[in-house]
Formats: structure tokens, sequence, C-alpha cells
């Protein structure tokens, strides 16, 4: 029998990305050939791992077109991320959806033509939203949820980009709400979908599960107790999908003791400069070592404090796993890394999952949660002091830690698509 | 002349720090010989600056050497490391790498003053004269008129990187293709070992570190071939800066080996005369290197292909 070749396609944003290549590196070694669908924006980023990529088309604009588009997102949306969950449902999350609709409407025929071409076993989708191409590519498809579990909705989960919890008395205001925001892009969604000859889905819903496997990224100690248990075999909880990084070796710095701490807005996070300068100023009244990552915007920054180093990309489970507090946006994949090394988290979110992982944190006790706005200096400085000395949270983490680490994520994941597929082969 | 022989020194005291690393990274210990030849083959430099170097960690107690035996570590690679190590290096030396460091971590502006560092530093002007002029001699600083000093183009930021990568694109096959490229056979045999040493490494075992080291040594040495002084010269300047310059950039495994083939791939091809062969293999090589991490990305916005990393 020849292996099986199991396309991947997360969606164009680092979380998702690195998660399928924890994935994939499973996937390879128990004998399977795991390949890539990707945007053009992420040529290399696999192949630097040692997998096969296929590209989406790249789009017709030109590199200042796109630039020119990414600075009207910067200078329109830099101030939404201040706004509260409920807010940002008009101003961030309505046109969002809008463009994640335009995205599935614009990848379909080169999707198509890409999964005729690599013929796939599977295909494992890692998004928020269906490409029909998948639906009916005549494969089966696997659904990882890289989000919170919030993606997935029950009574007893908070609704999806709420920041609330379960039992907030606003809780049906925002459900309504954010139907009503996503009410033009669904309906548009729909119309595409019947199009495709696929079925349209329930309003507020853009991916339906997968029949065969849906993989959630969502460790036990962050895990809501829902009303109606998800079925077993078709619903995996994972504890966590590691990939495999190479060793960072830590700098010296100028002022070099201290507890390390990590900071890490994710991609997008580091468009606001002015947020992280700001913090950097409090970093340097700390009696501790600050690992910053400021993406595409280090020439941003001078005068960097003596305690403080700035780096455009760090290879994250490496420096987490040496880290005594991460500082995060509440992207899934980072508060899943903290918690598989045993690191407290501060959180604060700008928009999306973020928010539900930032309550999530601070009901489970595995983090705080900070507004990005508002904060004074001393509030600042008195969060990272309280988190870094807190023998009870280092306690806690550790055995979570523990506990996550002896249930291998990336290696449950393999072998459950795998199992999945060769149920379906022998069927 | 005395700008050569702080030059000298200073490859000395690198080598002197490079013996040590090798010592660290082979499991070495306490009371285990170090011998020449192979330290002049994991080096990729003749014997007579190892000698020199080991010269220098003798004096500073880092090893022994016994007559007609010759060096044996007197303490462990890792103790020198934490400790010894920091006696090696003289004042203006460790004081024109921290100014250095300073600057690629963006701590220090782009023009300074000598007072500014004398302040900084705690060091005499005298001291911070002396660090400048070694900064001068590769290229990093220049004086300005007056008393102030620039800062030149560094490797300290994704963009340089991509302006680095793109200025090598253009020479790097030049520099082989160009008539009367001759490569140094010795050189490149004892680069050849050390790479294949490296690629015989577990997973995860080569440090970015000591895969930067070799990369710069290698693409000096194919500079150093070439049959045109300009391209010898500009290149050489360029890949000394890197070496000085350039930050460890955290490549996966899987890429930092796939390099090393595609080293020794135009190895291969420059031994066997192919040199069209290998310029077209460094054109690979190089653009493999620019491997592309997206500006920024999220859900509905499309990644963008800025930002060079390699």
């Amino acid at each position: 029998m020849t292996a099986p070749v199991i396309a991947l396609f997360p969606e164009a944003s680092f979380g998702a990305a690195l998660n399928c290549v924890g994935i994939a590196q499973q996937l390879k070694r128990s004998g399977a050939v795991p390949v890539f669908l990707c945007h053009a924006g992420f040529t290399g980023v696999f192949a630097e791992y040692g997998f096969k990529e296929y590209h989406l088309p790249a789009s017709a604009q030109s590199s200042q077109q796109a630039e020119e588009n990414w600075q009207a997102f910067i200078s329109t949306h830099l101030d939404h991320f201040n706004q509260s969950p409920m807010a940002q449902l008009q101003s961030y999350v309505a046109p969002t959806w809008e463009a994640i609709v335009d995205t599935a409407i614009q990848a379909e025929a080169g999707l198509e033509k890409l999964i005729k071409r690599i013929k796939p076993d599977a295909i494992i989708l890692d998004n928020v939203i269906m490409f029909p191409a998948i639906a009916n590519a005549g494969v089966p498809w696997i659904r990882v949820v890289s989000c919170a579990e919030t993606e997935i909705p029950d009574a007893n989960v908070p609704p999806y980009l709420s920041g609330m919890r379960p039992d907030d008395p606003e809780r049906q205001i925002f459900e309504a709400a954010y139907l009503d925001a996503t009410a033009a892009a669904h309906k548009r969604y729909n119309r595409f979908r019947h199009s495709r000859g696929l079925a349209p889905l329930p309003d507020g819903q853009f991916l339906e599960v997968s029949k065969h496997l849906n993989l959630l990224l969502a460790p036990s100690a962050i895990r809501h107790e829902r009303r109606r248990p998800l079925p077993e075999g078709q619903f995996v909880f994972l504890e966590g999908c590691v990939r495999e990084e190479t060793r960072f070796e830590l700098p010296t710095l100028p002022v070099n003791d201290g507890p390390l701490v990590y900071l890490s807005f994710g991609s997008l996070g580091a468009i606001d400069t002015g947020l992280i300068g700001r913090m950097i100023d409090v970093f340097a009244t700390i009696r501790a070592r600050f690992f910053v990552n400021v993406g595409g915007f280090l020439e941003s920054y001078q005068n960097v404090p003596d305690n403080v180093y700035l780096g455009s990309w760090f290879p994250q489970p490496s420096i987490v796993k040496q880290a005594d507090l991460f500082i995060h946006h509440g992207g899934n994949n980072s508060f899943c890394e903290a918690l598989y090394y045993g690191v407290p988290s501060l959180i604060m979110p700008y928009c999306w999952d973020g928010h539900d992982n930032a309550s999530r944190a601070a009901a489970t006790k595995t983090g705080e949660h900070l507004g990005r706005a508002g904060w004074a200096p001393e509030q600042l400085g008195n969060k990272i002091r309280e988190l870094i000395i807190c023998e009870e949270m280092q306690i806690r983490m550790k055995r979570i830690s523990s506990q996550m680490m002896s249930q291998s994520g990336t290696a449950k994941a393999a072998s459950s698509i795998l199992r999945t597929f060769s149920m379906l082969d022998s069927a | 002349m005395l700008k050569t022989r702080s030059n000298t020194r200073q490859n000395h005291l690198k080598l002197a720090r490079q013996i040590v690393d090798y010592a660290l990274e082979n499991g070495l210990g306490e009371g285990d010989h170090l011998p020449e030849m192979i330290l002049s083959n994991a080096c990729g430099v003749s014997r007579t600056p190892i000698r020199s170097a080991l010269k220098i960690l003798e004096i500073n107690n880092i090893v022994i050497r016994r007559e007609e035996e010759g060096y044996f570590l007197k303490i462990h690679p890792e103790v020198a490391v934490s400790g010894g190590m920091a006696q090696l290096e003289d004042v203006e030396d460790s004081l024109a790498n921290r100014i250095l460091k300073d600057r690629a971590e963006r701590r220090i502006a782009d023009v300074q003053s000598v007072s500014a560092l004398v302040r900084r530093y705690e060091e005499p002007r005298s001291s911070v004269l002396n660090a400048l002029k070694i900064l001068s001699a590769d290229g990093i600083v220049a004086q300005l008129p007056g008393r102030a000093w620039a800062f030149q183009p560094i490797l300290d930021t994704p963009n340089a990187l991509r302006d680095s990568l793109s200025f090598r694109l253009i020479l790097e096959p030049q520099a082989i293709s160009a008539p009367g490229f001759a490569m140094d056979s010795q050189k490149a045999g004892m680069m050849r070992q050390q790479m294949e040493e490296m690629l015989a490494r577990h997973e995860d075992e080569i440090s970015n570190t000591a895969f930067l080291r070799l990369d710069c040594a290698f693409h000096s040495l194919i500079a150093e071939g070439s049959g045109n002084r300009f391209i010898r010269g500009a290149l050489l300047a360029h890949h000394r800066l890197r070496s000085t310059t350039q930050e460890d950039q955290s490549i996966p495994d899987f890429r930092l080996r796939q390099a090393l083939e595609e080293h020794l791939d135009i190895f291969d091809s420059l031994e066997r005369s192919q040199h069209q062969l290998a310029a077209d293999q460094m054109v690979l090589h190089l653009r493999r290197s620019q491997i592309r991490r997206p500006q920024a990305a999220n859900r509905g916005i499309r990644p963008l292909s800025q930002g060079t990393i390699g």
C-alpha cells in the first residue's frame, strides 16, 4: 500500500500554519506524506520545515497595491482593537467576515484545480470557513479547530468572540448582535455555497463540523463542561499541538539578570508599535529580562533598554519553554504553548478569540487578562511582578504542563487522522 | 602597523573562542586532548594561528601545554564559557563588541559622540576611541567631520537582511562565473569536512550560531576565489559585515541541512570545474535562503510577502 497523501490547508495566519506544521511533522513520522496547500504569501514557510507546498494563485494586485491596502487596514482598524468585543462586532468582526467570504470565493477555482492535481487521500482544513472545493473533493476532510473552543457552540460555552463567562446576563444580547453583524456576509456566503452545490449553514455559522473527524486544540485545563458533550471519536480534544523548532540560544543582555518574560502579540498585533513602545518603557523598570517579538517593525524602535531584546522572529516554542511569563494576545496557539510549557499568560487581547482566551485564562487561573487600553504603568508592572512570583500559580502551571506533555497533542492528532483514514479505507 | 597587529590579535581571540565552542559542541571535558590538526580542520585555518589561539587559552588558564604531548583542557569548556572566557578579551576588543552588539540591538543611536560612549560604558576616552577604530576597520562605523561617529548599515533588521541577500544574488554567482575563478582547495577540503560533521549531528543539534559561522566562511571562500578583484573586494567586505553583525536567525533544522547540502553541491561542481553550474547552484541556494515570512496575516487579511528573512 502506498503512503497516504494528506493535504493540509491552514488559514493564512501563523498560529494555524504552525499548528499544522506540528501535526504534519508527526504524520510524516507515521509514514504518511503530508503536503501543504497555501496562500502565495506563505511561500517557503512550510518548505523550511521540509514539506512540499502547493500555492493558490497569487492575487493580481501589485506589491504596491498590497502595501497600500495594508496601510489602509492598519489605519482603519488600529483604534478598533481597543474596543470591547461587543463594539468590535460592527467595527471589526463584520468587515472581517466579509473579507473571509471574499477569500473563500476567490480561492475556489484555484483550490479546485490544485486538489485535482495533488489527488490527496484526505484533506485537513484548519480554518473558520468551508471552501466548497474541499467539501466537493470526493475525499474525507478533517476539521481542525485551532481557534478557542468557543468556535463550537454549546449552551455552557460562552458565545464565540464574546470574551464572556458562560452565565453572563448579556449573553443573549451578544448572540443577537453577532447574528446581526454577520448576517450580510452569511447570506452572501450561503448563496456561494448554493452555487457550488453545498447546503446552506445556519445563521452565524460559516463552517460545518466534519462527519469524519474534528480536532479541537483545547487542553483539559481550560476546557468547558459542555451541556451536550461532543460525540467521542468524531471530536477529539488535543492537549496542545506544539511543533518542533530549533533551539533558541538566548543572547546575553547588557543587564542580564532576573526572570525571563516573552512578549508576542502575533503577526497582526506587532503593528501596534505605540502600545509595545509604552510597554517597553515599563519593562525598563522591572528586574527581569524581556524578549519582545516586534514582527516586521524592528526599525520603529530606538534606545532599547538594556534588559530588553527585540526580535523580528523567535522560534516561539523554544523561547516559551525558557520563559517565566508569556505576554500575548490570546491567540489559541500561543495560549496552548504557554500551558504546554507551564508558563503563566498575561493576555492583552485585541480581537477575535483572544477575548475568549483572556477570560478563560483568568477563570481557570492560568493567567490574567489586561485590557490593551487604559492601563497605568504601575498596573502593568505589578501584574508582571505578581505573575512571576506567584508560587501557587507556578505549582498549578507545572501540573498542567506535565499532564499536557504526557499526552502529545501532535501524536494524538496524527494517530486520529490515520485511524479515521484507515477505517474509511477498509470500509 | 598597529591596526594589523590589533586585527591579528582579534582573529586569534576569535579562534580561541571557536576552540572552546568546538570543545563544548564535541562533548570534551577537563583533561581532554586538543590535537592541533583536528582543531585546524575544524576551524578551517592552518596550525600556526591555532597555536597562537591555544597560547592565549593557556595564558588564561583554560588549557595546559604538556611537553611533546600538546594542549589539554585545564577546565571544562562550560566553565570557560561562563567564567574564564571573559578574561580572554582585552578591553578594546570587548568594548568594540559591546558597542556593536548594542547597535545591532538598537540600544544606541546611528550617530554617536565619543563622550556619550564614554558615559555609557564608563571606559576611558582612549579605550572608546580604540574600540571605534577597530569597528571602523571592519567598515561598521565611520568618523564624521567633527567628533561624531556614524554607524554604517548593518544586518540588524529583516529589511537589511533582504537587501543583503539581493546584493549577494547579484554578485555571488558572478564571483564564480567571472573568468579566473580559483578556489583554495585545501581550505575547501577542511570546510567540506566541517559541513559533513555538522550534517552527521542528530536532529536539532546544529546550532544556528555554528551554522552562521560556517556559512560566512563558505561564502567568503567563494568570494576569495573570484577572478574579478572588485567583486572579490565587495563580497569579502560584505561577508565580514555579516560575520560580525548578522544575528542568529533561528532557521529550522530542515533548512539548515538543506543549505549545507547546497554548499557541498557547489563544492562538487567547482571541483569538477563546472563553474557555470556552480554559479546556477549558488542562485538556487540564495533564492532558497530568501524565505519570505509574511509580514502580517490574519483572518480575512491576505498575507503580504514582505519582511524577508533568510
